[in-house]
């Protein structure tokens, strides 16, 4: 193949004239795909507390505990902090616990502001 | 006059931490050696404490541009262990997302080929063009990166009529942008100028010292685990194996480019015969004593995984040997003679993933300042020693969290 100088030139005088790609985007924003593995949503009714999903958990972000000894009674604590998005709780829990919203701003100032707790 | 000059392990040149310690002569490296071990994460240690369903997402995590391909070596060697057959349709989807990975990991190499050569707007094109690929597969897997696609069996999600539809449809756009930087690259006189004659790797040396991926096909020896071992649905697909002989940071462009035009052909064979029927099948938890080596053909080469199982839900032992690892050797060939300038050069062109690579356990003596390899045996027997001083009581250790 021969050379040629600045085959690329027409390509660039096109982008000039387009339109930015960006968004601004604190006041717009763009959509998320519908499957989009966001936040974990917890429903506490529907748990019977196997622990499955606590043994799946590969960032170990869940943490159920018995509350009494006498009743059925759990603690759910669930660590956004720790939380990699995986969706492995929503896929291994029997009873569909679990499920993901399309919420991605998750900052904080406090890792302790992202821990919540179900009863 | 011959002098030395270490180069990192923090240094601009080099996007990860690697140290480089040269013999110069003028500008000339007639000498080079390579330290490692500076972002060591002890993945490895960390995958016998896990369970094989825990060890999918830390597989993953190994690197971050070619996160299928770990979770996919695992899974496979996993799968193997467990006398498991997965599901057909799942084997094409993974393959699907194996072969959207080659090529958004390929574009990100042309692009960073292109900036380390100082052709910016290359750079900027095939980042955009990249951008496409990160979307499908944001809607296929639901992120971006860490696409999470892999389980015991099969896949986690499946791709409906619609998804394949609009993957066809962007193929044919990147289709039309490959061919135009296959163009791009052969025939603007500026980028081959630079990357012409850089780096040569001649064909004897290349196999000597093991090179794998495009780095080894690029000096003419056509190798590629999935046509020599066929894993997923290769087997069952035609392809030909990109090669290049002009054994220099050309030919490695040229044969990445040209394995983005047979992934594109893969792709569409892949979506237009993808079969009906369930993605995944039901897989045990447990996995009897055995042993495996598990083999993929990752963007940059071939990755290997050795699994040991013991007859519980964690592995007794994996080990992982990413791409760039088996290319270092042959890195440090290409840079002897070669010229300091284009040391960053060279290291884009075997498409370094140091941390993925950090594997190597080797101990200084920082009042002798050298430095030995030691046998996991070895080190064992080390760190039990020094276990036995240590006094946990004294010591207040508490979890933060």
């Amino acid at each position: 193949m021969s050379l040629r100088i600045a085959p690329f030139l027409p390509e660039l005088l096109r982008s000039l004239f387009k339109k930015p790609v960006t968004v601004k985007y604190p006041f717009e924003k763009e959509a998320v795909p519908k499957d989009f593995r966001g936040t974990v949503v917890f429903n506490p009714p529907k748990c019977i507390g196997c622990n499955i999903c606590v043994n799946d958990c590969p960032a170990e972000a869940i943490d159920i505990i018995r509350v009494s000894e006498t009743e059925k009674k759990f603690k759910m604590i669930l660590h956004n902090d720790r939380c990699i998005h995986c969706a492995q709780c929503v896929d291994s829990c029997p009873t569909k616990t679990y499920h993901m919203d399309l919420e991605y701003e998750t900052a904080a100032f406090s890792r302790w502001d992202l821990k919540i707790e179900y009863k | 006059m011959e002098y030395k000059v270490s180069l990192g392990p923090q240094h601009p040149a080099l996007h990860e931490a690697v140290s480089l310690r040269m013999t110069l002569d003028g500008e000339v490296i007639r000498d080079a050696d390579l330290k490692l071990g500076y972002s060591h994460r002890g993945i490895e240690k960390l995958a016998e404490e896990r369970s094989y369903i825990q060890n999918i997402y830390l597989t993953e995590r190994i690197c971050g541009i070619c996160s299928h391909s770990h979770t996919t070596c695992f899974t496979q060697g996993v799968e193997q262990l467990m006398e498991l057959v997965p599901a057909r349709r799942g084997l094409y989807i993974r393959t699907i997302i194996a072969e959207l990975e080659r090529v958004h990991s390929h574009l990100l190499w042309l692009g960073v080929a292109g900036q380390e050569a100082g052709f910016e707007s290359f750079f900027m094109y095939t980042w955009r063009d990249r951008e496409v690929i990160m979307d499908i597969l944001e809607w296929i897997s639901g992120n971006r990166v860490h696409y999470a696609m892999n389980i015991f069996g099969g896949v986690r999600r499946d791709i409906d009529e619609l998804q394949r539809k609009k993957i066809l449809d962007s193929l044919e756009l990147l289709k039309k942008r490959t061919d135009y930087y296959l163009n791009l690259a052969a025939s603007e006189p500026t980028f081959v100028g630079r990357l012409a004659g850089v780096g040569k790797l001649s064909r004897e040396d290349a196999i000597a010292l093991c090179a794998v991926g495009p780095t080894l096909r690029a000096s003419g020896i056509a190798s590629d685990v999935r046509r020599d071992d066929p894993y997923a649905v290769y087997s069952e697909m035609p392809f030909e194996v990109a090669t290049a002989d002009s054994c220099d940071v050309l030919g490695r462009a040229v044969v990445r480019i040209k394995e983005l035009i047979s992934s594109y052909a893969m792709l569409e064979f892949l979506l237009k015969n993808l079969p009906e029927g369930p993605f995944k099948v039901k897989a045990p938890r447990k996995v009897k004593p055995n042993e495996v080596y598990s083999r993929y053909e990752a963007p940059r080469g071939e990755n290997v995984h050795y699994i040991k199982s013991n007859g519980s839900d964690k592995p007794e032992r994996l080990k992982v040997r990413a791409p760039t690892l088996a290319n270092y050797a042959a890195t440090i060939a290409m840079l002897k003679n070669g010229f300091i300038a284009d040391i960053p050069l060279i290291f884009a062109a075997i498409d370094p993933c140091i941390c993925c690579a950090e594997r190597l356990v080797q101990l200084d003596d920082g009042r002798r300042g050298d430095s030995r390899v030691l046998s996991f045996s070895q080190l064992r027997a080390m760190a039990n020693e020094r276990a036995k001083k240590i006094d946990f009581k004294k010591r207040k250790i508490a979890w933060p969290f």
